[in-house]
């Protein structure tokens, strides 16, 4: 059951941060994750400020320098299903479609989608963990099946449930924020907080912030982009494993790029060790080999997750051979 | 078996019949609108919304209830405070161990029963206290502000623990429940005698019955008049109960459940929420809508219990069976609840076997009790059967659907007296699924593929199965009222559970006496107004009821064709009547098709205003059995560096007899290879074993139910359709069950032939397979270390 709150609809920005001033308010824009997490008593809001009516927040339209601006408020289905989208950013199309069913799809927004909640079973569930304000982490010698095997510094393992963060921090996109203190843009790769630098929280963003927007940059000569997810069902479900690649080819060799793997980690997880075995390489059958093992270098699985150090190097294998043979 | 039979029907009743006995109904010839593709008499209701199921139950003056309960898996309430909770806005009344009315017995078999609100909660979900209140929030609200205090225990939820000595006690006792023995035969002479002998240990994780709609009910009184709609499969098993538990006369409980959104088994009865219903809408003296939360639904109102099995069969090289030995355990939860039952059938009665041994522990744990769940203890034998025999039939290197085939059983083996079935389709199952299925050349094109380079892989895999019920049998009752304008009102008990047995019954009617089905009314499904029913399952209600109906519109006519004789001047007492037929809207002489007349002017139809037909359903055959059989076949694509897999097609051979309606048939084959999907690849119970006991996935996400991307596109449905005339006077066997018996199995040997990984546990996702492929990886790597060592060892040796 719904706890209470009380509930307004301003239609501008300006009013949206004035009324996030209130105790405990909280932006509602799907709420596809938000009236979960209320319902399940993991999150208590004395207001839900909703910023669906405030028309500025959505659309995608192309920036004055070719690239993509994207209205926080805009639904997944429209990202996933968007011509410009799926002509130059295929990666962030394919994230898009990923995610969840079509009923989210089409109720759950981008905004929203960055800023969801983690899913660890313990968080969503009746235990007050670590992320909740507790004492202790039950997933580190519970049940981790799902949990991740990078990044967590051994204090909370969730991994980051968002199938469009990877591409757009693969895209090197950035968010732009407004609230009472004006307006600031961060990167989305570092959009995400990780259990080290504080484990209640899962963005930067600060009381009363609003994500305006996303900018994805003009599509770089030579760009190759895509998105794989292994799930447990083949639908609405969360990834395993996952990665995003945003590959600049010149020829057949990659000149630059990036890989950001999902299902694997607190955030969005940056594969420093993938990128640099294969930056500057043909992607012949020993590179992928080299960036398969790069993988998982470094990774602690846990006791019940083990089976994703495989899972990650098949997947690696099999989407750096399909990349290499893509076209732009 | 008898356990099963208590609860699908009573064995050895003497009942009334109609037709008189030896007057048995002709089975139908050529018919005109049984097994024609018949859309639902009630989808519109169902699609538009209009249908009232029960949890749509409005009543003026309605509250809603609430239900606290354990969130220990094993804890002793020491004391229970409502007063804060009664006192909050909204409620209307609190009870709770103490409160007076409130010290009832909940039996869950004749032996064992617990208090309705049991201080000992021995699984998480335990009921502690209730409230009802105006709104579901104030109710929600209420039941958080009651105070328990816990003397919280050690649990164990894990069966293989608990069997293990040292372990936590769930009762006094021990943990082992019962174990549970058959033999026939001597297996040890018959592994003696087998070419080749193989043993493997499988397990099958909890499945959980989650039907669409919720379990619950709104409970009103009226005096001492008790009326409760009830989500249910059977609305009089639920009045037994609660008559029972409330002692009350029968006949002042009234059970309703036009409507229902599925149980799968776990509705089949009354449940504690009903019995809570009714004394909170006494205490409150309101109507009270009393639903669990789908949460309260996972923990709290029945799976099918997870099994461990291990198996060792023997063969000859010509494929006949030699042993078959069962051994292993499974819980049922913290009460007796058929941890074990029925796994062991298909081992006793499926293929040809003399030396069969089956040994089955059923284990107490702390969590949520079983109930039977489609097809109990089957699927979960299934999986590992099946799988042993395609071990075998590679042992001896012969094709899977021939060892199956060499090994068909013409009686029941595992039944007393070894009596035949009235038919059997299992031969025609295989052959003819096979070769629609195009088996042979599936395995060989999938064989080629495997040959290559490529990650990806493919398998072809089946099953077959035999369903221990499914022929029905009495009790049942069904009046027939065939109006004055020839439009007619079946009256019935059974419950439609979304399976279409009201759409089956119409069909009946319109074939029996030979009326549109758009003129049929169907009341059914109330203890006040219709006839006494068992519950819908044990896939038993097409073949209890349709025989039952049939039988109540002969009744009807005999009166009928009688009336129409004496307005034609015939001989009623005469043999003429019978020179009567039914033809649409008039009765004609079959000799002279001159004499006729219209239903609508019958004299005597016109003045009584109806007649009314009342079918029993008679005994089954003697000394045979009635049983469904199947074969299931299908194709999977493996992805060996991920471990996904993806099912391609499915095609089920089904013999269930007569087809009825082919739609509603297609619907429960294509169903049930759904719901084995579910069972096989993706669902799963986790309980937090090592930390709190608790489930960790009771909601509909992480407790991954199959979706449409899950299941093919590409589903065959064969029909085996023999004509059985001694099953009933239709014709028809039960199908509901078998259609999900063989699916997990056959899918698992798909996988296999496709990796040549021999999944023994379920589910078959990418995790599972990612993990086996590691240790297949790790074995090799050891396998090669230790041939090397060994090679280093004779160098230097
Ligand atoms: C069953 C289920 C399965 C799912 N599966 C997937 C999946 O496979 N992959 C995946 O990526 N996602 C998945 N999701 C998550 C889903 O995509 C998100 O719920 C959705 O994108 C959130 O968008 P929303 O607009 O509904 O957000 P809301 O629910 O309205 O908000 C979510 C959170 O973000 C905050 N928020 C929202 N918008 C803003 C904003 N503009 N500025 C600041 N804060 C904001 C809210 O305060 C809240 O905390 C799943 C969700 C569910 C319920
Ligand atoms: S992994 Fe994180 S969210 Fe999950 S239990 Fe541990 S601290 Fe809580």
């Amino acid at each position: 059951m719904l706890p209470k709150f009380a509930y307004v609809r301003p239609d501008n920005l300006k009013e949206a941060v004035e009324k996030l001033s209130a105790e405990g308010a909280m932006v509602h824009a799907g709420g596809t994750d938000l009236l979960g997490c209320l319902r399940d008593d993991v999150l208590d809001a004395g207001t839900l400020v909703s910023i669906s009516a405030i028309k500025d927040l959505r659309g995608i339209r192309k920036t004055e320098n070719g690239g993509l601006r994207i209205g926080a408020l805009t639904t997944i289905t429209e990202v996933s299903r968007h011509r410009l989208v799926n002509q130059k950013y295929k990666g962030l199309a394919q994230g898009a479609s990923e995610v969840a069913s079509p009923q989210l799809r089409n109720q759950g927004t981008i905004g929203g989608n960055l800023c969801q909640k983690p899913r660890c079973w313990y968080y969503r569930g009746e235990f007050h963990c670590l992320r909740k304000g507790g004492t202790e982490c039950f997933a580190a010698e519970g049940e981790n099946t799902f949990h991740c095997i990078f990044g967590s510094d051994s204090i909370c393992f969730i991994v980051h449930p968002s199938d469009t963060a990877p591409n757009l921090a693969a895209l090197d996109a950035e968010v732009n924020i407004t609230g009472p203190k004006g307006k600031r843009t961060v990167k989305v790769e570092d959009f995400h907080v990780l259990p080290a630098d504080d484990v209640m929280r899962d963005t930067v963003l600060a009381p009363g912030e609003i994500v305006t927007e996303i900018i994805v940059p003009p599509v770089k000569h030579g760009l190759r982009s895509s998105y794989r997810k292994i799930k447990a069902r083949r639908s609405w479900d969360f990834a395993l494993a996952g990665v995003a690649l945003a590959l600049v080819f010149d020829g057949d060799k990659v000149t630059d790029g990036r890989v950001v793997f999902s299902g694997a980690a607190p955030v969005p997880w940056r594969s420093r060790e993938v990128e640099s075995a294969i930056i500057g390489n043909i992607l012949d059958g020993k590179t992928i080999r080299t960036a398969a093992e790069a993988s998982v270098k470094g990774a602690e699985p846990l006791a019940k997750n083990e089976y994703k150090i495989g899972m990650f190097q098949g997947m690696m294998t099999e989407e750096l051979e399909k990349i290499a043979r893509a076209e732009e | 078996m008898k356990k099963e039979q208590e609860i699908y029907y009573t064995k050895d009743v003497p009942v009334p019949e109609t037709p008189e006995p030896g007057t048995e109904p002709e089975p139908w010839g050529k018919t005109r609108i049984i097994g024609e593709r018949v859309p639902r008499v009630d989808g519109y209701e169902r699609v538009s919304g209009s249908a009232v199921y029960p949890s749509d139950v409005m009543l003026p003056g309605m509250i809603h209830g609430a239900i606290l309960r354990s969130p220990y898996p094993h804890a002793v309430v020491k004391s229970v405070n409502i007063e804060k909770a009664r006192n909050m806005p909204g409620v209307r009344a609190a009870i709770s161990m103490d409160s007076p009315g409130a010290d009832l017995q909940w039996p869950y078999n004749k032996e064992v029963s617990t208090k309705l609100f049991d201080p000992r909660c021995l699984f998480e979900g335990e009921t502690i206290a209730a409230v009802a209140a105006e709104t579901p929030y104030q109710a929600m609200d209420a039941i958080k502000a009651i105070k328990v205090e816990y003397d919280v225990k050690p649990f164990v939820v894990d069966e293989r623990k608990a069997l293990k000595s040292g372990s936590v006690e769930v009762h006094e006792g021990g943990n082992r429940l019962k174990t549970a023995t058959h033999e026939r035969g001597d297996v040890e002479k018959g592994f003696a005698e087998a070419d080749e002998v193989v043993e493997k240990t499988f397990r099958t994780e909890c499945e959980i019955q989650t039907p669409l709609e919720l379990h619950g009910c709104v409970a009103n009184w009226d005096g001492d008049r008790l009326t409760v709609w009830e989500s249910t499969q059977g609305v009089y098993s639920v009045q037994s109960k609660v008559a029972q538990v409330l002692k009350m006369p029968l006949s002042k409980v009234r059970i309703i459940g036009h409507y229902m959104g599925g149980g799968f088994g776990s509705k089949l009865n009354a449940s504690k929420y009903t019995i809570i219903g009714a004394l909170l809408a006494k205490a409150s003296a309101k109507p009270v809508k009393m639903f669990l939360t789908r949460e309260d639904a996972y923990i709290a109102v029945g799976n099918r219990p997870p099994s461990n099995m291990t198996v060792k069969m023997g063969v000859k090289k010509d494929g006949t069976l030699t042993a078959i030995q069962l051994k292993g355990n499974a819980t049922g939860g913290a009460y007796p609840a058929g941890g074990t039952a029925l796994i062991d059938w298909l081992f006793r009665d499926l293929y040809t076997c003399e030396n069969v041994r089956t040994e089955m522990t059923d284990v107490y744990i702390n969590a949520g009790p079983a109930r039977p769940f489609r097809a109990p203890g089957h699927p979960q034998g299934s999986w590992a059967l099946e799988q042993m025999m395609d071990m075998l039939a590679q042992k001896i290197n012969i094709d899977p659907v021939q060892i199956r085939l060499k090994n068909i059983p013409k009686v029941s083996q595992a039944r007393e007296g070894n009596p035949p079935y009235t038919s059997t389709g299992l031969e025609e199952c295989l052959r003819k699924g096979a070769e629609t299925f195009g088996w042979d050349r599936a395995r060989k094109e999938a064989e080629a593929n495997n040959k290559k380079d490529g990650h990806i892989k493919r398998g072809v895999g089946m099953g077959g199965c035999v369903w221990i019920v499914g022929g029905g049998g009495p009790p049942s009752t069904v009046v027939v009222k065939y109006f004055s304008d020839g439009s007619v009102n079946l009256n019935m008990g059974a419950s439609d559970i979304g399976t279409g047995t009201k759409t089956v019954m119409a069909l009946v009617v319109a074939e029996e006496l030979g009326v549109k089905p758009s003129v049929i009314q169907i009341e059914n499904a109330d203890t006040g107004t219709t006839q006494y029913a068992t519950p819908s399952g044990g896939s038993k209600t097409v073949p209890t009821e349709a025989p039952t109906v049939r039988n109540a519109c002969i009744d009807a006519k005999q009166q009928i064709l009688k009336m129409a004789a004496e307005d034609l001047g015939l001989d009623v007492e005469d043999r003429d009547a019978e020179d009567l037929r039914f033809e649409g809207e008039k009765v004609v002489s079959k000799s002279d098709p001159s004499k006729s007349v219209k239903i609508k002017e019958i004299k005597k139809l016109n003045k009584r205003g109806l007649v009314m037909g009342i079918g029993y359903r008679g005994p089954n055959p003697e000394n045979k059995t009635v049983n469904p059989f199947a074969a299931q076949f299908c194709e999977v694509e493996v992805n060996t560096r991920t471990g996904e897999v993806k099912v391609l097609r499915f095609l089920g051979a089904h013999d269930s007899g007569r087809v009825m309606d082919r739609l509603t048939y297609d619907n429960q084959v294509f169903g049930g290879i759904t719901m084995g999907i579910g069972f096989g690849m993706t669902e799963w119970r986790v309980l937090d074993d090592g930390q709190t006991g608790k489930m960790l996935n009771k909601n509909w996400h992480d407790y991954k139910l199959p979706t449409a991307l899950d299941v093919p596109m590409d589903m065959t449905c064969v029909p085996i359709e023999l004509h059985d005339h001694e099953a009933n006077n239709t014709g028809a066997k039960g199908l509901g069950e078998p259609v999900t018996i063989p699916t997990a199995g056959a899918i698992a040997n798909a996988v296999n032939h496709a990796t040549g990984l021999r999944f023994t546990d379920t589910p078959i996702n990418p995790i599972f397979v990612s993990r086996m492929q590691d240790k297949t990886r790790a074995a090799e790597k050891a396998g090669k270390e230790a041939l090397s060592k060994e090679a280093r060892n004779k160098e230097e040796g």
